[in-house]
């Protein structure tokens, strides 16, 4: 009788530690992230929302190079504007570097999924943040960001090829948007999304001229001068976004 | 965006006093009421207690937000939305700024933990959150603007002075009526 205590007694402790990690699976959900370029990128800038600068824009591909990809439970809420490091009871990563094209992938709705977190603590992700990062290989090697497509303009015809190496890391809020996002619930599913605003590039010619966002913005005028290859300098352009929550970005 | 803040509640009872039977002590007594609901006349806001009756006065709390872009210029006719700390994903309350970028609403104070108030417009948004257990400075529990003026309290000062008055000459009245049966 005795012999058997042992194994009688470790086969209780396997039953208890299998039992505490379903209960502890039970109170995690999952969650998804998307990037999103919006209708100026899945459709393009067309009239009346040409470039600031009268070009009519539509995209082959945009590729981003996502990494790094956090979710937070910040406490307290985000404020992008002061900017710095997330204070969060609870984060979730995913894992890996992610290349998305905003065209291709998004099909009939512009946000792309990009991959999801199982097991994450139910809470509310009210702050996301993502590395922009250099690709180490492929197509988009030493590149985090690339938007391929056709302008007209008066005529004009031009194929653009904009590469971008800029590093940089955009730390957001709270999505804001038609709906709140981010509440996750135990064995629920719940989804962030990464914002991509082209208009901060190229400006927006329905806008007033003297509207920040097209102060800032590069127009296409300075990658006009026919289908050659084109550094896009993005330093200064706010394009990251959580829906139209504004992000702080650190570059690298 | 910064939130402002206009608050909260506060609660002034006076009561009256029981008038004896003696002339000279109603006489004192008048003059007691007459100095105690001049000066109760003078406090903002009060609940008075007059002959039994109780008149209570509650400031009514709210919060201002100011929706500007990060230029300082005001979010006109921005699109706002209020979320309940009960039910954080649906709006509790929605409505526009006006042209200065501000929105004012009452919550509802049963409801406490943290309030997400949102505003966009044209594709630029933001969010504030106000825990109104935490986040209610003292600087910004001011009351709102004082419910009764100088003239309206002199007015009621003198309507219960009249009354304190009425009262003293029909107790006066009635003694002499007892002496001289």
């Amino acid at each position: 009788m005795r012999m058997f205590q042992r194994p009688l007694f470790g086969a209780l402790i396997c039953c208890a530690i299998i039992l505490l990690t379903m209960s502890g699976q039970a109170r995690a959900g999952t969650l998804q992230f998307f990037a999103n370029g919006e209708e100026l990128a899945t459709e393009g800038f067309l009239a009346p929302k040409l470039t600031k600068d009268g070009w009519t824009l539509t995209f082959s591909h945009i590729f981003v190079n996502l990494a790094e990809i956090t979710a937070y439970q910040a406490d307290p809420p985000y404020d992008a504007h002061k900017g710095g490091p997330v204070s969060a009871k609870a984060q979730v990563a995913l894992e890996g570097t992610h290349v998305v094209d905003l065209v291709m992938d998004a099909g009939d709705e512009p946000p792309v999924l990009v991959g999801e977190a199982a097991n994450a603590p139910a809470g509310h992700y009210n702050a996301i943040s993502w590395k922009m990062a250099k690709a180490n290989g492929g197509p988009l090697a030493g590149y985090s960001m690339v938007l391929t497509g056709k302008a007209e303009k008066d005529g004009q015809v031009v194929n653009f090829q904009l590469y971008s190496g800029e590093e940089r890391t955009y730390r957001c809020g709270e999505f804001v948007g038609d709906e709140r996002k981010g509440f996750l619930e135990q064995g629920g599913l719940a989804d962030l999304e990464m914002t991509f605003h082209l208009d901060h590039v190229f400006g927006r010619a329905d806008k007033p001229a003297d509207d920040q966002m097209n102060v800032d913005a590069l127009g296409f005028a300075p990658f006009s001068d026919g289908a050659k290859k084109h550094d896009l300098k993005l330093k200064g352009l706010h394009i990251g976004h959580a829906g139209e929550g504004h992000c702080s970005v650190e570059w690298h | 965006m910064r939130p402002k803040f206009i608050t909260l509640s506060r609660h002034f009872v006076v009561q009256s006093a029981v008038i004896s039977s003696t002339h000279m002590n109603i006489l004192r007594k008048t003059i007691f009421l007459f100095s105690l609901f001049a000066v109760s006349a003078l406090i903002p806001p009060a609940s008075l207690f007059a002959h039994g009756a109780l008149l209570e006065y509650t400031f009514t709390p709210g919060i201002t937000v100011h929706a500007l872009y990060d230029t300082g210029q005001p979010m006109s006719e921005a699109r706002i939305t209020v979320f309940a700390p009960d039910n954080p994903s649906k709006p509790w309350l929605t409505g526009n700024s006006d042209e200065d970028g501000r929105f004012s609403f009452i919550p509802d104070l049963a409801l406490t933990g943290t309030w997400s108030i949102q505003a966009r417009l044209a594709g630029h948004g933001a969010m504030v959150h106000i825990d109104l257990d935490q986040d209610e400075p003292a600087q910004a529990l001011q009351p709102m603007a004082p419910g009764f003026n100088t003239g309206q309290r002199w007015l009621m000062a003198a309507s219960i002075i009249w009354g304190c008055i009425g009262t003293a000459l029909y107790f006066t009245k009635r003694r002499g009526r007892h002496a001289h049966p």
